[in-house]
């Protein structure tokens, strides 16, 4: 155990202790003794960035878990996982800071579960980014998603919020699932689950069958998890989580996971064709879908969270992008396609201290308006001025705009766009104008609902009678961490070079492996000033076709399109569970009819056709009369009128001639005990049926009379068969197993008891002996059975059980 | 020969009886149960620790020498499990005595619950076939008055078709039987599988197979033989029913682990059966408990489903599989009881086990809000509960072995679970506070919680902490795989 180890597991420890702290010092609120942990976490890691330049020194401790099923906790820190560990600590201690301010420390509000969660949460997290070993991502990527469900329905009384949080556990459930089978086929292909361990293997993944398989089903976690169409349409619905964890889990750190998979398996899948496909084309349509989607929602969280999709896809885009630099030579650092990781890096970085700040700030709104919706806000930018600046600040960078953070990230999507169209592999020559066409088209409407978010909330009129409270500007604690984070979207706008080498590099190092020599780094100079090119032209016309479809809005606010808010693909998940639950009943209700007789049908015919299918499937049927005793007259007799007593049953009309028939098939079964010379057995069969009878006919005399009923020829058919068919396979059977027996001629153990009953156990009657002596367990618990039966039939009679005394 | 064998079964047979004539006095019963479930445990662990260290043991009954009298065998499987399910007995019988009217426990509760563990441990102990049968119908019986008594017109319903298609499941176990005997002319187990081994498995051998699946099959509830069981465990009070749900399926699974290792393992085809109807019963098991709005419903339909896993588990048929099989079955009596009593909390507190009516538990009882989602969750196979492990063994050995296809359908069996599970929680522990019992809200259920926690402690202990568990489920497999240790120590060949 490292202290890596317990950076990971620190948060959990933590949550441990929560409930102490809540209840102990309840009138502190319980975030503050949350804080320090993130922050310390935090300051921790930055030990880890390589300050002084060159490249990052990596770090491995191990831990066995279940070393018996390979799953060892190991923790591996380069540059992707430190990345994403600072994103998680930094934007934690910020979040948990927004909290303390943002949730009031009232008597109904279970502060204790909400930190628990969120606890919960960051440790996974975490984990997430710290495993090498894919179960135990695995293990934490699932929770994550409970995690996040949690705190989605944080407000439980609210329908909305189960909703949102049942939708989120499913859908990134569901592709956790997917990821572990993926994950298990890639074991499978290399015997390992460390992802250091199946990097070095390549090729042998490469062509192995199922290496298209394990990628789309990773593909398939990474993309739920990520907000990827069509899989994006939990995301909105988790607005109903308290807008610290929008901010945290819903936009800067958890919908991430997806990209920090697709980055750390770039090594293994990427290169291949179908991963550039898959990737860049789900990641450029969720970019599209989500940025046309936002336009059309009026709640502000509605907006930052297809924004969120939006963006989400952009980076996933770059990813894909990018795979294709691993067949290219990186001279002096850089590809033509290193670029557009290089891009994605830095966006991952940009799009969270924007969007972090932009959540924050709408739930400063929300919490000092009580409103979201765009309709019923306006000219709060007077009243709110210090939200108004960070939020400017904040949008603006997310439209793309010099001089923030946004810009440069964007600039270089456009760049990285541009330079896949040229790709001469993947067959891209025809298609890859798409690429910048789609984005260029995205950014437009990423444009448009920027300025749908600033102006309709902060310029126009003033309504205070729409609002539910006197709109003012926030708390300072409250106004702190938007502050840091816009002040961040600042400095990275105008020294984006501080994160150069610090970072980026490093974390391209370990999404790209192997492109460099060792020691060797990637060419990092991000700058605003590139010349007249087409990026800048491309990013001209967003701000002008952006601004034209803005100012015109109000010829497309009564067009369904705007009218209409909410995602179209939610039908399919809504009446999917519907669908689900019908469909379910249906084949519920067809089983479980409640019908004895329908039971056994279904028995049955299990029965006869795995039987037949058996002695049909293995040669085993063998009617053989050859090696038969000789049947006597009688027992043709005997059996005939027991087939005849058997077949009439099901005819009879009255209680008393079923009994009397079935009495008749007990006695005759005694008589043919006597035609094999069994006395014994023949006398205790008579006794048994003598006594059945009598009771039967005792207790069904009181009976009403049989209701006659009557069936359809079908279901008479059916039933006719069944039994047709139970008694074929049963005696075919019989018979089969004795041509086999005389084949294959055996000493049964009869034959020691024959031998010995006499000398050992002392009894002339062997059957006497083997049920006392040699099997006397058996006839111990045969008593035992009858005892039972006593006992039951005391109780069943005696016991009536009054309504709700027990449970 | 070790004379402990025979103790889980002489112990409650015992004192079940003696019970039979204290009646009345509830001190007595109570005292009398719990320290012969005590035993029954201190026993079992003991002997699991012998069999562990120094291999299997076996009893001659009346000193019969195998295979002509009744053997019992303990093997780590059979061991652990009677350890387990002796464990699981005293957390219901704690539950039981916090839940149950005095007339219950006066109406030979005590003595009837002692005699399906007689029928539950000679299950799992037995070498011998028909033995076997016999100690069946003992658990029959003494489930069947289990579920009826108290003779409301449901139980009484419910528990006939419970009782009809046992019995008819039972009357061809016998046929069964004198088929295999006369082919091979033995019924101890281990003579079985030495004879038929001998015979190589040849065609009518295959066909005894798929009639022995049709009998246990009954018994473990898989598709199409489990109509008996949704009805029936809805009928008795939660105790008895977190009972069955954790065992008596569970007995109808170990026997066809024991019969398809020991003296079917010949045939591929047998195990493709296997495969096809694992995958068939969980997930027509699961849409079952999609389509219910009960508490204790769901609960009882998901046994089925659970089911399936293990099928599936002894179809891959490898060391692997048999031990992620055991694991998922240890893990499914520990999970399934577990959140049977948590129905029974539910309806103590709310009065009801119908979802739509209760809602808000979560705020007015917390503890039991979060020791049913842990344990729901387990349920569901997420990580890092002792659902997942038993799975993932499962996943891993099927995918080695090619079976791609049934583990899919296992995987989307998962996801179904999970939505069941969270329909639970959603609709009764979520949402606004509201019960059909006014004085729901401040019902203190506390004490009701303290027999569930060990079994809650443990499905996170078998997930956190897996691998000595682990490790143990796989030299069960091993000894499950190679069954000549068996062989060799019942028929005394050294």
């Amino acid at each position: 155990m490292s202290t890596l180890h317990l950076v990971a597991l620190a948060p959990f420890i933590m949550a441990i202790f929560i409930p102490f702290f809540y209840f102990k010092f309840r009138h502190i609120h319980t975030g503050w003794f949350i804080l320090p942990l993130p922050l310390i976490l935090f300051i921790y890691l930055i030990q880890y960035l390589p300050l002084g330049g060159g490249p990052m020194e990596t770090v491995e401790r191990s831990v066995p878990w279940v070393p018996s099923l390979d799953i060892h906790f190991t923790v591996f820190l380069d540059g992707l996982s430190l990345l994403f560990a600072l994103l998680i600590t930094g934007i934690g201690t910020l979040v948990v800071l927004y909290s303390i301010y943002y949730i009031a420390n009232k008597k109904e509000e279970p502060l204790n579960n909400f930190y628990v969660y969120l606890m919960m949460f960051m440790g996974a997290m975490l984990g997430v980014v710290l495993s090498d070993n894919l179960i135990v991502i695995y293990v934490f990527w699932e929770l994550t998603s409970l995690a996040s469900s949690l705190l989605i329905a944080y407000w439980f009384h609210k329908e909305k919020s189960r909703y949102g949080a049942q939708k989120s556990m499913l859908i990134t459930v569901t592709g956790g699932f997917a990821m572990l089978a993926g994950f298990s086929l890639l074991y499978m292909m290399t015997g390992t689950f460390s992802i250091r361990e199946i990097i070095t293997y390549g090729d042998a993944i490469v062509t192995s069958p199922l290496f298209l398989p394990a990628m789309i089903l990773i593909l398939l976690g990474a993309f739920t998890k990520s907000a990827q169409f069509p899989f994006h349409i939990w995301l909105p619905d988790a607005m109903e989580a308290p807008t610290p964890v929008s901010a945290y889990l819903h936009s800067a750190t958890m919908v991430k996971a997806g990209i920090y998979l697709v980055a750390r398996f770039t090594p293994v899948f990427g290169g291949a064709p179908e991963w550039f496909w898959i990737v860049t084309g789900f990641g450029l349509f969720t970019l599209l879908w989500g940025s046309v989607s936002a336009v059309r929602q009026k709640d502000l969280k509605g907006i930052l969270a297809f924004s969120t999709v939006s963006q989400l896809g952009l980076i996933m885009s770059l990813l894909g992008l990018g795979s294709a630099a691993v067949h290219f030579d990186v001279v002096d650092g850089q590809s033509l396609y290193t670029v557009a990781v290089l891009a994605a890096v830095l966006h991952l970085i940009n799009h969270a201290t924007f969007k972090g700040s932009l959540f924050m700030v709408v739930g400063i709104i929300d919490h000092e308006t009580g409103t979201r919706d765009i309709r019923k806000l306006g000219g709060l930018m007077t009243i709110m001025p210090v939200t108004f600046t960070i939020s400017l600040i904040g949008i603006a960078s997310m439209a793309g705009l010099p001089p923030f953070n946004g810009f440069l990230s964007k600039e270089m999507f456009f760049t990285g766009t541009l330079n896949s169209a040229t790709l001469d592999i993947f067959n891209v020559q025809t298609l890859g104008v798409i690429f910048p066409a789609v984005a260029w088209i995205a950014s437009i409407f990423t444009f448009v609902y920027c300025m749908i978010m600033l102006f309709k909330t902060f310029t126009g009129k003033h309504h205070p009678e729409r609002l539910e409270k006197e709109a003012h500007e926030a708390p300072a604690g409250m106004l702190i961490s938007p502050v840091i984070l816009a002040s961040l979207v600042i400095i990275f706008g105008f020294f984006p070079n501080l994160l150069a080498y610090t970072i980026i590099d490093p974390a391209m190092q370990s999404i790209l492996p192997g492109l460099l020599e060792p020691g060797e780094q990637f060419y990092v100079n991000i700058y605003h000033w590139h010349g007249l090119n087409t990026e800048l032209f491309m990013t001209m016309g967003v701000v002008f076709f952006g601004s034209m479809i803005f100012l015109n809005h109000r010829k497309w606010q009564e067009t369904t399109f705007y009218l209409k808010e909410r995602d179209p693909l939610n039908w399919f998940y809504d009446s999917g569970l519907v669908g689900l639950i019908k469909g379910s009943t249906v084949v519920n209700d067809v089983q479980m009819t409640g019908r004895l007789r329908d039971y056994f049908t279904y028995m049955f015919i299990f029965l006869v056709l795995g039987m037949g299918y058996m002695l049909w499937n293995t040669g085993a049927l063998a009617v053989d009369m050859a090696n038969t005793a000789d049947i006597s007259i009688y027992m043709y007799i005997i059996t005939l009128s027991l087939v005849l007593a058997t077949v009439v049953i099901p005819f009879v009309s009255s209680r008393i001639s079923a009994i009397v028939l079935m009495g008749v098939i007990g006695f005759l079964v005694a008589l043919l005990f006597v035609v094999f010379r069994a006395p014994d057995l023949a006398l205790t069969q008579l006794l048994v049926e003598t006594v059945m009878v009598v009771l039967f006919l005792l207790v069904f005399y009181h009976l009403p009379e049989l209701k006659k009923e009557t069936f359809k020829p079908a279901f008479r058919l059916t039933n006719f068969v069944i039994s047709i068919g139970v008694g074929l396979v049963v005696t075919l059977t019989a018979l089969s197993a004795h041509a086999l027996s005389y084949e294959n001629p055996i000493s049964p153990i009869s034959d020691y008891f024959v031998e010995n009953a006499y000398a050992l156990a002392g009894g002339n009657n062997i059957v006497n002996v083997i049920l006392v002596d040699f099997r006397g367990l058996d006839t111990l618990l045969e008593v035992l059975v009858l005892g039972i039966v006593g006992l039951a039939v005391v109780v069943l009679i005696k016991f009536k059980a009054k309504k709700g005394e027990d449970v | 020969m070790n004379n402990l064998v025979i103790l889980p079964i002489l112990i409650p047979l015992l004192m079940g009886v003696i019970l039979i004539f204290f009646k009345d006095s509830k001190s007595v019963q109570r005292t009398v149960s719990v320290i012969s479930v005590g035993l029954m445990i201190a026993v079992s662990a003991y002997l699991t620790y012998i069999v562990y260290t120094e291999g299997i043991q076996t009893t001659e009954l009346g000193d019969w020498p195998a295979p002509f009298g009744i053997v019992l065998v303990a093997d780590l499987l059979s061991s652990s499990l009677v350890a387990l399910s002796s464990l699981l007995s005293l957390v219901c019988l704690f539950f039981a005595y916090q839940t149950f009217s005095a007339e219950r426990e006066r109406n030979f509760f005590h003595p009837f619950f002692l005699f399906l563990m007689v029928g539950v441990n000679g299950s799992f102990l037995t070498g011998d076939l028909f033995n076997l049968f016999v100690f069946f119908e003992v658990m029959l019986i003494s489930s069947f008055i289990l579920i009826s008594m108290g003779s409301k017109q449901y139980q009484l319903r419910e528990s006939l078709k419970y009782v009809i298609i046992n019995t008819v499941s039972s009357m061809f176990f016998v046929a069964a039987i004198a088929y295999i005997y006369g082919v091979t002319g033995t019924l101890n187990m281990a003579d079985l599988a030495v004879k038929i081994g001998e015979l190589e498995q040849t065609g009518v051998i295959s066909v005894i197979a798929v009639l022995f699946l049709f009998v246990f099959g009954t018994k473990s509830a898989i598709f199409p033989l489990y109509y008996w069981l949704p009805h029936s465990y809805f009928a008795p009070p939660a105790a008895i029913a977190a009972l069955f749900g954790g065992l008596l399926t569970k007995v109808g699974v170990y026997t066809i682990m024991r019969t398809y290792t020991l003296i079917f393992p010949h045939d591929q085809t047998v195990f493709q059966i296997l495969l096809i109807f694992g995958g068939l019963t969980m997930f027509i098991g699961v849409l079952g408990a999609v389509s219910q709005f009960d508490f204790k419903r769901i609960l009882a339909v998901h046994i089925v489903s659970q089911v399936g896993y293990m099928i599936m588990g002894i179809g891959i048929f490898t060391p692997l599989a048999i031990a992620g099989t055991f694991y998922f079955l240890a893990h499914n009596i520990i999970v399934k009881s577990a959140l049977f009593l948590f129905a029974g909390v539910a309806e103590k507190i709310t009065g009801t086990s119908h979802l739509k009516q209760m809602s808000g538990l979560l705020k007015t009882h917390p503890y039991v809000g979060w020791l049913f989602l842990i344990t729901a969750l387990s349920l569901a196979g997420i990580p890092p509960l002792s659902g997942f492990f038993g799975k993932f063994a499962l996943i891993i050995a099927g995918f080695d072995a090619g079976n791609y296809f049934v583990i899919a359908v296992s995987l989307a069996t998962g996801v179904l679970t999970l939505f069941s599970m969270m329909k639970i929680f959603m609709t009764s522990f979520w949402g606004e506070v509201k019960m059909p019992d006014p004085q729901a809200k401040d019902k203190k259920v506390g004490s009701l919680l303290i027999p569930i926690l060990p079994l809650v402690a443990l499905t996170i202990l078998l997930g956190v902490a897996a691998e000595p568990f682990m490790q143990f489920s796989l030299e069960l497999a091993e000894q499950l795989m190679d069954p000549s240790e068996y062989i060799n120590s019942v028929l005394n060949k050294e």
